[in-house]
């Protein structure tokens, strides 16, 4: 056998055998192991891209809505915070107080939307913590003469505990919740802790008596991707699916004309979503704890991050800039936990005064549509918060 | 020195995010920022830190229980999880929840917290009878039981986050 026959005779035995191969798809990448990949996380996450074409057009479709009016109310105040604790490039002062910020937004109709629903939880805010002015959204929003049988929608801007509370107190409103922030919990309560010794995991993740958050078994909690979730916010949210009063979405959502929701996955948490409301002073924009802070959002520092993707965070606040562009820009983002909220130092926020009755919590009138009268009573009680005493309401454990 | 107290409140901001300052005085002392990682807790008996000691695993999975079975019937009425799959969930939790009265009958709680105890116990009980009434919808078809259902559960989510706020200040920091 010649030497050329030798080679077209191995050549043939290998193209057969790489053909073979191939069909068979040993060649290519396969995965071989006998695994289950459904469990595993995805590899490509779901980003609310937005670009910035379609945010203008976004501009230009809500202002062919009707204007709005808006307020904000303090669902309670979180006290002597280390200021790093909330924006680690920020120490100055070192404590400062934070107000858990809901919004309220009125429609020339009379229809009121809740962009976030404040907490509910007593026993946590009055017994261990040192947090005050807590009172029922539903009677401040009577002290500000606004009706709350007269909501009809809630937005979660994200599910935490703080910012998804009191969801049964409006049985009548619609509540709409990114399906992102619900599937993120669900997979995270599966996160496999058997490589890690349950380093991370979702649930029991503090020493029990000393409430101490350091490394494995106890990991720290505010940094785990379920911490800020108890089964309570979760069953209201539960509940008012059951009633047919939810909207479980996915991404951008117009919920009325001149309001429309924009996703900020990842800028807090997994689905955290963004609220844009028409009115007479621009594009509003609220943005829960996306920006928490609204010197973070003007001065671009991270705030708050709890289950963030920073990168993530700071998008959204470039989402903000676009849909406040035409108008007032950055003073019309409106922050959750922004420490210098109700004063001149957050301009919109600079007509506050104390609620009636609110055990000192706060309101905040930051735009009126056409024919809609102040709410501000014509002697407002704007008495300092360090000279307001709040009391602590009832909150009895009854078996 | 001024790095130095930055590095502890860096750290401490890192450990414990939006813990408040509990201890009064400290307001505005720098160095003393580490004493917002402790809760204001009076101090407890041996016979209470042996209980909530005890009772906290047994917290532990009766919350993922319940987040799973109530996502789970999210989920379902999504149409993102399959009925089969819900009934998996339902089926655990129910055996979580039995497991988890066995467990706290066989706890020994001090008379001071005996009403926490026994708050903690109906919440369970009313936990184990949601998921009862859940699992009927895999027999007779129904998915109404899902509303059924869902008041007991409620309820019993209260229960454990009134009692969890007393027992475990630290569980869920502010967002």
């Amino acid at each position: 056998m010649s030497s050329t026959h030798l080679l077209n005779h191995a050549m043939r035995v290998g193209i057969f055998a790489f053909a073979s191969l191939g069909s068979a798809g040993i060649l290519l990448a396969r995965d071989e192991d006998d695994d289950d990949d459904r469990g595993r996380p995805p590899q490509v996450l779901k980003q609310g891209f937005e670009s910035t074409d379609q945010l203008l057009d976004d501009i230009e479709r809500a202002e062919r809505g009707p204007k709005h009016s808006v307020w904000i109310i303090e669902s309670s105040r979180f006290m002597n915070v280390p200021h790093r604790a909330f924006m680690p490039d920020v120490g100055d002062p070192p404590f400062v107080d934070l107000p858990v910020n809901v919004g309220i937004i009125k429609a020339p109709n009379g229809d009121i939307t809740l962009y976030d629903s404040g907490w509910k939880q007593l026993a946590y805010i009055f017994d261990w913590n040192t947090s005050c002015c807590w009172a029922a959204i539903r009677s401040q929003m009577r002290a500000i003469g606004l009706d709350p049988n007269r909501v009809v929608r809630i937005i979660a801007g994200h599910a935490h505990w703080d910012h998804s509370g009191q969801l049964s107190e409006f049985p009548n409103a619609v509540l709409y919740v990114q399906k992102e922030e619900l599937k993120q919990i669900d997979f995270f309560l599966d996160y496999p802790t058997r490589f890690n010794g349950g380093h991370i995991r979702a649930v029991n993740t503090v020493d029990p008596l000393t409430g101490a958050q350091v490394g494995p078994p106890a990991q720290a909690c505010a940094r785990s991707p379920v911490c800020g979730y108890p089964p309570q916010t979760v069953q209201e949210i539960l509940g008012k699916l059951l009633a047919g009063k939810a909207r479980v979405i996915d991404g951008r959502h117009e919920v009325a004309p001149g309001m429309i929701i924009h996703p900020a996955f990842r800028g807090h948490t997994y689905g955290s979503q963004l609220l844009q409301v028409n009115t007479s002073r621009g594009q509003l924009v609220f943005g829960s704890d996306t920006y928490s802070s609204w010197t973070g959002i003007r001065d671009w520092f991270v705030a708050n991050i709890q289950q963030t993707d920073t990168i993530q965070q700071f998008l959204a606040y470039e989402k903000c800039y676009v849909l406040t562009s035409k108008r007032n820009s950055f003073h019309n983002c409106i922050a959750a936990h922004e420490p210098v909220s109700y004063t001149a130092a957050y301009p919109i926020t600079s007509n506050w005064w104390n609620i009636p009755g609110g055990n000192c919590s706060r309101a905040a009138e930051l735009t009126l549509a056409n024919g809609e009268k102040t709410h501000v009573p014509a002697n407002p009680d704007r008495t300092p918060p360090g000279q307001c005493h709040s009391v602590i309401p009832p909150h009895e454990i009854r078996p | 020195m001024a790095v130095l107290a930055g590095l502890v409140v860096a750290s401490v901001a890192w450990l414990v995010p939006f813990a408040p300052n509990n201890e009064a005085g400290v307001r505005g002392a720098f160095v003393n920022a580490a004493l917002v990682a402790k809760a204001r807790r009076p101090a407890l008996t041996a016979a209470e830190e042996k209980y909530i000691r005890e009772l906290w695993p047994i917290h532990g999975d009766v919350e993922r229980s319940t987040l799973r079975m109530s996502l789970g019937q999210i989920f379902y009425t999504t149409r993102d999880l399959s009925r089969a799959d819900l009934g998996t969930r339902v089926k655990e939790a129910s055996a979580t929840y039995k497991a988890a009265e066995a467990r706290l009958h066989a706890l020994e709680p001090p008379a001071s917290l005996h009403t926490e105890h026994m708050a903690y116990l109906s919440a369970v009980a009313l936990f184990r009878e949601s998921a009862a009434e859940l699992l009927k919808m895999f027999s007779d078809g129904r998915d109404d039981h899902m509303l059924a259902a869902y008041p007991k559960s409620q309820e019993a989510s209260n229960k454990i986050r009134e009692v969890g706020g007393r027992f475990w200040p630290h569980e869920f920091p502010p967002h």
